[in-house]
């Protein structure tokens, strides 16, 4: 059994280990210190949009570095590291092999992470996370800028390094036995996103390269005095990142497929299903990206077939919710903490995708382009959906990492108001769009609604923010206090867990 | 399941289909934009309202089924997978 907690190694013993699990565990570490650095950004930006004028921040400048920071960490920082700690952990024994594939590339690609991250933090950049451009060429500050650029290549390189060893430790090293139809579904996610990684990151290492090369005035891609198209990096960045929607969403979801059913008491209701609905999932993520961009003067054919290339991906997310919701029917569902969390995880889901279908649609799309609609729709899906199945999975796996239980009163506290505050926030969000308020500004009219709504939505996120304290606690207290766990059936709901028990810690 | 997805896969076929053959239907003569702006609404407003439809019976049922099938529910009986190594 590998408990790394309970088991005391020197941590240096632990920082150079190339062990799936171990590096499974700097993953985890790492990605909750940037989920708990970014969350205090998003406080601040709540607490200055709290009220009209200057409150905390001070200037615009400082606040666009804030949300450029809070957005670039939380996505890159958080987000996808997470979900490299989980495949980590459990790929290899789901796919019952002894690591992944490549184990020195596996540690190498972790700890390009740090100093992409301090890249990020030191430089504090100012152009948003998708680093507008001409802004970012002609007149965003050095060497922010510039740290942030190369921080996100390191960035790329590390995601790629991943997804090859994912991809090759799946396919290939999974036990003869075991055909590709019978890999667990978490592990599919890790295959789906891991094969968009390595279609679409190219696209942006190129236009990061591009962008680097315009700052220094060599070359004139993105820059309208040099005779070149901002229109043609956010045709670059969006044909990487609106996939990469799909990259964070997916093993998220991959993830509720492992707690849902176990919950349940009952088996996924359809297997077959899932798999079909990740592997859609990856293809129609490549059909949608240009829906970012209606209105940059696209033609109406453009748009139409854009639409129709973004309304593809709802029958896949509605199988994996049709799927969720069959697989807890006639079930005896235990409702602890990870299961609240997948629950409430499918039922924003759901409220996200709805505001993405009416988001798809060009004559809404031109009333909430670039407003608050678009903030509450975008963080709907990456707090309500990404960050819930992330952190019920974190409870789920949290007996296997620590070998002891963490508190469930704690845990169900954080849940409730977790969601609160996500409601509060987010759903507040879109109609502060529809009411007109635009994204990324630092200062708003003293507009009744506006500042009743954003007083709603800061409120909002105050609650997340107490509650990512209780949870904080929670796991510090509990990883050395919490009762032990069973480690057969830690929660008490039987069936074959996939918890690597059997691993072992070798030296590779 | 697979009668969910085949019922799924008909609708948006009836739905998007000739929803995309009317917006093509007009031609490019000018003054005709403003026609496919009308059936470009058109097809939002249906996609809304299947959308809502849809998210209240999808919502209901999940909130009912946690209600229901919860293990402390007083009709709450042991799935057929229990005690096995499913």
């Amino acid at each position: 059994m590998v408990l790394e907690l309970q088991k005391p190694r020197p941590i240096w013993q632990i920082m150079f280990s190339t062990h799936h699990t171990d590096v499974g565990l700097l993953y985890l570490i790492m990605s909750l210190g940037f989920l708990f650095l970014g969350g205090a950004l998003a406080l601040a930006i709540r607490a200055e949009l709290f009220l009209p004028g200057a409150q905390i921040i001070g200037d615009a400048m400082t606040f666009n570095r804030i949300f450029t920071v809070h957005g670039t960490t939380l996505i890159f920082l958080f987000i996808i590291p997470f979900a490299s700690a989980v495949g980590n952990y459990f790929v290899p024994i789901m796919v019952r092999y002894k690591d992944m594939a490549y184990p020195k590339l596996n540690a190498i690609a972790f700890w390009m992470i740090p100093p992409s991250g301090a890249l990020i933090w030191l430089g504090f950049a100012d152009f948003t996370w998708y680093a507008t451009p001409p802004y970012s060429i002609i007149s965003a500050p050095g060497p922010a800028a510039d740290m942030w650029i190369f921080g996100l290549k390191i960035l790329g390189i590390s995601s790629v390094l991943g997804s090859i060893n994912f991809v090759v430790t799946i396919l290939k090293c999974k036990h003869p036995d075991m055909s590709i139809g019978q890999v667990p579904l978490l592990a599919w996610s890790f295959l789906s996103s891991s094969l968009i990684i390595l279609v679409a990151i190219p696209t942006f290492a190129a236009a990061l390269l591009m962008l680097l090369t315009d700052r220094l005035g060599v070359t004139g891609f993105f820059n309208p005095a040099m005779g070149g198209d901002p229109i043609a990096y956010a045709h670059l960045f969006w044909f990487t990142f609106h996939p990469e929607v799909y990259v964070l969403v997916i093993p998220a979801i991959g993830m509720m497929y492992e707690i849902i059913p176990r919950f349940s008491r009952k088996p996924i209701h359809s297997y077959g299903s899932g798999i079909f609905a990740f592997v859609l999932l990856s293809i129609v993520g490549f059909s949608s990206w240009a829906h970012h961009m209606y209105a940059t003067g696209m033609s109406f054919t453009e748009k139409t077939v854009f639409m129709v290339g973004t309304l593809a991906a709802v029958p896949a997310s509605a199988l994996h919710v049709f799927n969720f919701v069959a697989t807890m029917w006639n079930g005896r569902i235990r409702f602890s903490t990870p299961m609240m969390w997948a629950v409430g995880g499918i039922a924003l889901f759901f409220s996200a995708g709805a505001g993405g279908v009416a988001n798809a649609a060009m004559p809404l799309d031109f009333t909430t382009h670039d407003t608050y609609w678009v903030v509450g729709h975008f963080h709907l899906f990456v707090m309500g959906t990404i960050a819930f199945g992330s952190i019920g999975y974190l409870y789920y796996m949290y007996p296997y990492v620590t070998g002891r239980m963490y508190n469930e009163a704690m845990g169900k506290v954080h849940f409730v108001m977790s969601f609160i505050g996500t409601v509060l926030v987010f759903f507040t969000q879109h109609v502060l769009g529809l009411y007109g308020m635009p994204r990324r500004i630092f200062d708003y009219p003293p507009i009744p609604e506006w500042i009743a709504m954003n007083q709603i939505a800061s409120i909002g996120a105050m609650i997340i923010g107490v509650s990512m304290v209780i949870f904080l606690v929670n796991m510090v207290y509990s990883s050395g206090k919490g009762k032990p766990a069973n480690p057969e059936d830690p929660f008490g709901v039987g069936g074959k867990y996939y918890y690597p028990f059997e691993a072992k810690n070798p030296s590779h | 399941m697979k009668t969910l997805v085949g019922l799924f896969l008909v609708l948006a076929v009836l739905v998007i289909v000739p929803a995309v053959e009317y917006a093509f239907a007009a031609g490019a003569e000018p003054g005709e934009y403003l026609d496919r702006r009308v059936v470009i609404w058109n097809l939002f407003f249906r996609m809304m309202t299947i959308a809502f439809v849809v998210g209240a019976v999808v919502s209901g049922t999940i909130i009912w089924q946690v209600w229901r099938f919860r293990e402390s529910h007083p009709k709450a009986k042991p799935t057929p997978y229990e005690g096995t190594d499913w």
